[in-house]
């Protein structure tokens, strides 16, 4: 499956070069005894949008921590950026921000202390203010120093989004971003992605949820059997 | 960022969460103490016997207290997924390695530099001059390096597995053994015992530590990548 690679990037599309933003080829994964992903191949190019759809244990989420180097592929091959998702797992995981289903937050931390901690090992510089607004962005300005344990999971979920938007890596990996939200905070997740990609991000988001009105994906790719297939796509970004 | 500052962050952050959460807290000085106490009637009213029993047990109390503390700090990773989270930050494993081993080191010394004047008076072991005082101090920190080290990795060795709490202190015993050996040895030295000189088993735990240090930083990506 090929998506935009052969057309090259959006104008304005970050670090992207040449290479595409995520290039799998032949990825298998087994968790257990189950072959999870079965030969993967798919191309993204820097720049684009894509929604990751598929039955629960399709292997949406193996494929995002794959992308994000928590798991190793058992055969194939994984580029993000060109980078070898095995021999430079590092340098991958310097253009890479994931947004896990579980949220990623530390409970006994605040908001704040949870956002200064990932701008640290993300190499970014912080800023109390851009820190402030980005709480303020995703509502959660009033529970700023409140830990994280008293949140319920819809405010962990916009504490996870406030992560995203500061690291604002090059690959955006999103897994179930509206889980638990309400309407709003869905709607937020749209804006934010969307203008994400107007900065020339990559976003790869998995999800259940159906025709995001806000959303305007570039292609949508579900996973059957271990394989990814494109579902839909905007001609334009679909190669040969 | 330099790697430096990751590990301090890394390091600040889980101090940070015990000191709020207390869980480690809690366990680790109920154990102790018990430890202390259930051991001092358990070997009886004869003071030479105490006395003697003096550096193991102090040994055996922060053992134990530092598996409790190694765990704990994996434990409250795992939680929403933080430690996924963490390992995706672009941090070279070592260096999150050596941040959770620094916290539980600092936490460890902390811990083993309050029990060792209560486990000697309780015990009726004087430790007297202040060199021998600094090098109870040093033994304590250096024992807390050595144990640190250990305990970090095979936390996260068995953080994922159900029956963590048998695994750990079944699997890291028998590596901990030397660092246990020296410190109890140099303690003994330092308490008036038979240790023999107290700088040559200084020299072993130190020794001890670097290897140990050496080989479970270069180890620890194995163990949390998949």
């Amino acid at each position: 499956m090929t998506l935009a690679a052969t057309q090259g990037a959006p104008q304005g599309a970050a670090g992207g070069g040449t290479a595409p933003a995520v290039s799998l080829r032949g990825v298998v994964r087994r968790m257990g005894r189950d072959t999870v992903l079965r030969g993967v191949d798919v191309d993204v190019a820097p720049g684009r949008l894509v929604v990751l759809r598929g039955s629960n244990g399709s292997g949406k989420t193996t494929l995002l921590r794959l992308l994000a180097t928590r798991l190793r592929p058992h055969a194939g091959e994984g580029r993000v950026f060109g980078l070898d998702l095995v021999r430079q797992a590092e340098a991958v995981r310097a253009r890479v921000g994931l947004l896990s289903s579980a949220g990623g937050s530390y409970p006994v931390l605040t908001a704040r202390e949870n956002l200064r901690l990932a701008l640290a090992l993300a190499g970014r510089r912080r800023d109390e203010g851009e820190l402030a607004e980005t709480l303020e962005r995703v509502g959660l300005a009033g529970a700023a120093d409140k830990q994280v344990r008293f949140y319920s999971s819809g405010m962990k979920k916009r504490l996870g989004l406030a992560r995203q938007l500061l690291v604002d890596a090059d690959l955006w990996l999103l897994d179930e971003p509206y889980a638990a939200l309400d309407e709003e905070g869905k709607r937020l997740v749209d804006v934010c992605l969307t203008e994400a990609r107007g900065r020339g991000r990559t976003v790869l988001l998995a999800s259940h949820e159906q025709d995001r009105h806000d959303l305007a994906p570039d292609a949508t790719l579900e996973l059957v059997d271990g394989r990814v297939r494109l579902a839909a796509a905007a001609a334009a970004v679909v190669g040969p | 960022m330099s790697d430096l500052a990751a590990v301090l962050a890394i390091a600040r952050k889980d101090l940070l969460q015990e000191l709020r959460s207390k869980a480690a807290t809690v366990a680790t000085v109920f154990f102790t103490a018990t430890t202390l106490l259930m051991m001092a009637f358990a070997l009886g009213r004869e003071q030479g016997v105490l006395e003697r029993s003096a550096p193991g047990v102090l040994w055996v109390a922060l053992v134990f207290a530092g598996v409790t503390a190694a765990a704990q700090s994996f434990q409250a990773d795992l939680e929403d997924g933080a430690l996924d989270q963490l390992l995706t930050y672009p941090v070279p494993r070592a260096a999150v390695y050596l941040g959770k081993m620094l916290a539980t080191w600092a936490y460890l010394s902390v811990l083993g530099l309050l029990l060792a004047p209560i486990a000697t008076t309780l015990y009726g072991a004087a430790v007297t001059g202040t060199a021998a005082v600094a090098l109870l101090a040093l033994t304590v920190v250096l024992g807390a390096f050595g144990f640190a080290t250990i305990a970090t990795l095979y936390a996260a060795l068995t953080a994922n597995l159900q029956a963590r709490e048998a695994l750990l202190p079944v699997l890291m015993f028998p590596v901990v053994v030397p660092i246990v050996l020296a410190a109890v040895r140099a303690t003994e030295s330092l308490l008036g015992g038979a240790g023999g000189p107290v700088g040559d088993w200084l020299l072993l735990l130190l020794g001890f530590d670097l290897v140990y240090f050496v080989v479970c930083a270069s180890l620890f990506h194995f163990v949390v990548d998949e």
